[in-house]
């Protein structure tokens, strides 16, 4: 199917009514996660996935990614009016975004915040749709040896781009990767780490696992501290930004979209990545970088771009290749999967309704996103107001229904309460969660593919350096890992000369 | 901060030994012909060679020079998070003997109050998020146990 049937194709999907209503859900309900404290976008999506079982995979997969892209709109409001990031790739936004509001500013901040969001995710649809297509046409041809090294390379990546230590990132790695391992193995039918618990034969739920590491130890996490919001009363006001505010962004527009969308691509964190690089390049190419923190308008174009140029990015691998970049892609592609869609190349030759229904939703759902934004922000300010203390049960009680509604089964409840505490204890000892999550949905394709391809080669190992993709991606790994150790080495040389 | 680490570290160690023994226990075959528990078995020796480095270098460091606590946010609410796990824990015990509305109206009313609403709050919220998500998640086809309503 050429891009423009299938375009076209996707639109009559998104324009069904029905659709319709699933993608202005999910932007609705993402806006609101990126409004509301404590909860985000991976919780959300947790939460709100058996609600999508129902569903046709590319309605689900539609109002999935609207949360998700939504959220990155969202996020930048309280980040503006509150100075609380309301998701991680939203934290630059409070540095420049929190100052023009003090200022009085508030208005052109937001304003250019969604339209350079618009900006950003638009373009990145559009590479999206353009890349997504040849790769998957390569990777038609990739056999278990080729899935093996990129997943190899997909895990070093993440642990070396992670934001937490490289040490702390890898253990969770490992333990993701040996919680994978639960349940039947495929090619023995043995049961591995069950304990004579039936529920646990099928494996460990994606839903409650995701629920209680994005969603209960968050709430854990966020009763720590008082969530006492001081938001900013002024009255927001000439949301189009001027001409002059125009001139100054269309440059960190232009660069954010450039650099946000290949960065989405790469394993690891993405949009949050994104944003940071944006704002330092930001920085340092300006002519007054002393402007910057003080509410430069730059300050908050740039990254609010390069973060939903990110998000558009980060569908290409799990669509054309089935390997998700990071963990809010990694809830996706399990939600493909419960919907009896492997991801993949084969994907988009076998349902290219899904894919396309999704681009084209898309595009749809950033200009929704656009208005509701705009001339509704009043709205989602009354909704900054919501305290805590009223909204922390009702993210408890809808994980629990989320997990009870799965199978009407108490285990998977209480599998979501260890992983919730377990999350909040690791969370609490400096361990990102988010690795773990991506490598307990890669884990069995990894072992599988790893398997297989011993199968295939009667045992012999050079079939991994026999493929040339194969070996080109294990020869980026090694290097990755070389490059670590020698970071790692160098900065803690005084210590061992100390030592 | 380095004692927290040592503990850390023992966890892990821990963990990765229990994880090599049952994949032991699940055959390995050999490295050119896995088993079902050779990758858990690497994964566990992984885990446990990592965090020995991990123990080796903080209990190095700690003869050497003490790491500034973390001090902050020592006084946390200990309190809230004990009584949200103890709701959730108890949650997922009755709720298939008591059904679904009452143990969700008496869970939601003990966190309502323990966050500090006032009692008019807590007695309204409560009971119309009880009928709100019953309904709407019926509706959507989700049924939930009646219990004592049989």
């Amino acid at each position: 199917m050429d891009i423009f049937s299938g375009l076209l194709s996707g639109f009559q999907i998104v324009f069904q009514p029905v659709n319709f209503l699933y993608c202005f859900a999910g932007v609705f309900i993402g806006t609101l996660i990126g409004v509301l404290p404590g909860i985000g976008p991976t919780g959300a999506m947790a939460m709100l996935l058996p609600t999508t079982f129902g569903l046709s995979p590319v309605s689900s997969l539609i109002i999935l990614a609207g949360i998700f892209y939504g959220a990155q709109y969202g996020g930048s409001t309280t980040s503006i009016l509150v100075n609380i990031p309301g998701e991680a790739s939203s934290i630059v936004t409070t540095l420049d975004g929190y100052q023009m509001a003090r200022q009085g500013r508030a208005g052109p901040a937001l304003g250019i915040a969604a339209f350079g969001s618009l900006i950003g995710g638009t373009f990145s649809v559009i590479g999206l749709m353009f890349l997504a297509l040849p790769l998957a046409e390569i990777a038609v041809a990739f056999g278990p040896p080729e899935y093996f090294s990129l997943i190899c390379l997909t895990m070093i990546l993440s642990v070396y781009l992670s934001r937490g230590s490289l040490f702390n990132s890898f253990i969770m790695i490992i333990t993701g990767l040996i919680l994978s391992t639960v349940g039947m193995d495929p090619i023995s039918g043995k049961t591995r780490f069950t304990f004579g618990c039936g529920t646990l034969i099928d494996g460990i739920g994606l839903v409650p696992a995701a629920m209680g590491l994005f969603g209960i130890s968050e709430v854990l996490m966020n009763l720590e501290e008082s969530l006492e919001r001081v938001i900013f009363k002024a009255k927001i006001k000439n949301l189009l930004p001027n001409l002059e505010d125009w001139k100054k962004s269309i440059g960190p527009i232009t660069r954010g979209t450039l650099l946000g969308f290949p960065l989405g691509i790469l394993p690891g964190g993405g949009a949050i990545i994104a944003s940071f690089v944006s704002y330092a390049l930001e920085k340092r190419i300006s002519k007054n970088p002393e402007r910057f923190g003080h509410g430069a308008i730059e300050g908050v174009a740039g990254p609010e771009t390069a973060n939903n140029a990110a998000a558009g990015g980060s569908f290409i691998p799990v669509l054309a290749l089935g390997i998700p970049p990071n963990v809010v892609m990694a809830i996706l592609m399990g939600a493909l999967i419960i919907n009896g869609i492997t991801p993949g190349p084969l994907m988009l030759n076998q349902y290219p309704e899904v894919f396309w229904g999704v681009v084209a939703s898309m595009y749809l759902g950033n200009i929704i996103l656009l208005l509701l934004n705009l001339p509704l922000i009043g709205l989602w300010v009354k909704l900054l107001k919501v305290p805590y203390r009223i909204l922390m049960p009702l993210i408890l009680l809808f994980c629990l229904i989320g997990s009870y509604s799965l199978n009407n089964n108490v285990v998977e409840v209480i599998i979501m309460i260890i992983f919730g505490v377990a999350g909040y204890v690791l969370r609490k000892f400096d361990f990102e969660v988010a690795p773990l999550m991506v490598a307990f949905i890669l884990g069995p394709i990894w072992e599988n593919s790893w398997r297989q391809s011993l199968v295939m080669s009667d045992g012999k190992f050079s079939i991994f350096l026999e493929k040339p993709i194969s070996l080109v991606t294990l020869a980026l790994a090694t290097l990755v890992i070389i490059n670590a150790l020698i970071k790692y080495y160098r900065k803690n040389k005084r210590r061992f000369i100390f030592e | 901060m380095s004692q927290s680490r040592i503990i850390v570290s023992l966890f892990w160690i821990g963990l990765g030994i229990f994880v090599m023994i049952f994949s032991y226990k699940l055959g390995l075959g050999r490295l050119n012909n896995p088993d079902s528990g050779l990758m858990s078995f690497l994964l566990g020796l992984i885990l446990v060679l990592l965090s020995l480095y991990s123990l080796v270098l903080s209990l190095l460091k700690k003869a050497g020079e003490e790491e500034p606590r973390k001090e902050g946010r020592s006084q946390a609410n200990y309190g809230k998070i004990a009584l949200v796990l103890v709701a959730l824990i108890t949650y997922s015990f009755v709720l298939e003997k008591l059904g679904f509305v009452i143990t969700t109206w008496i869970f939601l009313f003990l966190l309502f109050r323990g966050m500090g609403n006032k009692w008019i709050t807590t007695l309204i919220a409560s009971a119309f998020t009880v009928l709100a998500t019953y309904f709407v998640f019926t509706f959507f086809g989700v049924r939930f146990p009646p219990g004592i309503f049989r």
